[in-house]
């Protein structure tokens, strides 16, 4: 028997987690490392929609986050190469 | 008062409260790390957590309801992230132009290493997954099928370039979407009219949208198209 709060309460600690982590987490003025701590708190949203039995909207959260984090980084690695602060 | 639908399950209706409060929490941390932060960059990336509280708000609805929310508030996030990271680099752009002392490289590349590699298997297998994608993507139809066939020619698109060869195949695409368009607006118009006629309408939409977004992912491709220009 899978106990779906447990899986709820997880997913929302880890979404607040990995929130906190983007916003003050440690190393974040590299920003690189707050994309990265971006997927923290989307694997947090991803167990709450799978609670919620979203499929659809499951997929489509992973490959928007998949397309959004190829895009930021492109938009990083840019910004980097011109010299610009970031 | 609060109108709750007969259809919610019991144990959807007693997670509405934690999930709305947990869509608080990150949409707050989220907006004040935006008010603290000063570069750009920075505010984009955090763009991306408020977003997410705003899936947390509207899932905890709970019914069909909540997926056809989420959908195209993902979408409309994806293309606003996009739209802004262009303008961010155009106008970093312009500011270190205008500095004299800068020197700015012509073009830059998303693969750094140049990559050439003679075996059969780099021309055939992009082309057979390419070719798998956009297939299945066509029996699926509708955002599903629309998501999977653009990834089928992003993938076919990137794995061109990558070699140094020519993409035709998305010089044409963007028109596709007035047809899509055009396709998706009789299905609609049809329901109402010819309710009978309700396989043909639905089906009319489903292509419409699959075209819709193959040729929105496809214009992904085509934008990274125009960063990975090799000699």
């Amino acid at each position: 028997m899978i106990n779906i709060s447990l899986f709820f309460y997880f997913g929302i600690i880890l979404a607040v987690v990995g929130s906190i982590a983007t916003a003050w987490g440690p190393g974040v003025n590299d920003p690189i490392v707050r994309t990265f701590n971006t997927e923290v708190a989307s694997i947090g949203v991803c167990l709450v929609l799978l609670c919620y039995n979203h499929v659809l909207a499951l997929l489509t959260l992973l490959a928007t986050t998949v397309i959004i984090s190829l895009i930021l980084f492109r938009a990083i690695i840019r910004l980097e190469e011109m010299g610009a602060d970031v | 008062m609060v109108f709750i639908p007969p259809f919610v399950p019991e144990t959807f209706i007693t997670m509405y409260m934690p999930a709305i409060y947990a869509g608080l929490i990150v949409g707050f941390i989220a907006t004040m790390a935006i008010a603290m932060k000063r570069e750009e960059i920075h505010i984009l990336i955090l763009t991306d957590l408020v977003g997410l509280a705003m899936i947390f708000v509207v899932s905890a609805v709970g019914t069909d309801l909540a997926e056809a929310l989420i959908l195209p508030g993902l979408v409309v996030e994806l293309a606003e992230t996009l739209a802004i990271s262009e303008i961010l680099i155009t106008r970093e752009m312009r500011k270190i132009e205008q500095d004299p002392r800068a020197n700015l490289t012509k073009s830059s590349s998303m693969f750094p290493q140049a990559f050439s590699l003679d075996m059969e298997i780099m021309t055939t297998a992009p082309n057979f997954i390419a070719l798998v994608l956009i297939g299945y993507g066509i029996f699926l139809t509708g955002f599903t099928g629309g998501a999977v066939a653009g990834g089928g020619i992003v993938l076919h698109a990137i794995s061109k370039k990558a070699r140094g060869l020519p993409v035709l195949l998305l010089d044409g695409i963007a028109g596709v979407s007035g047809i899509a368009w055009c396709l998706w607006i009789i299905g609609f118009l049809l329901f109402f009219v010819a309710p009978q006629y309700w396989v043909l309408s639905l089906f009319l939409a489903a292509c419409g949208l699959l075209l819709k977004v193959a040729s929105k992912v496809g214009l992904i491709g085509l934008l990274m198209r125009e960063d990975i220009d090799k000699e």
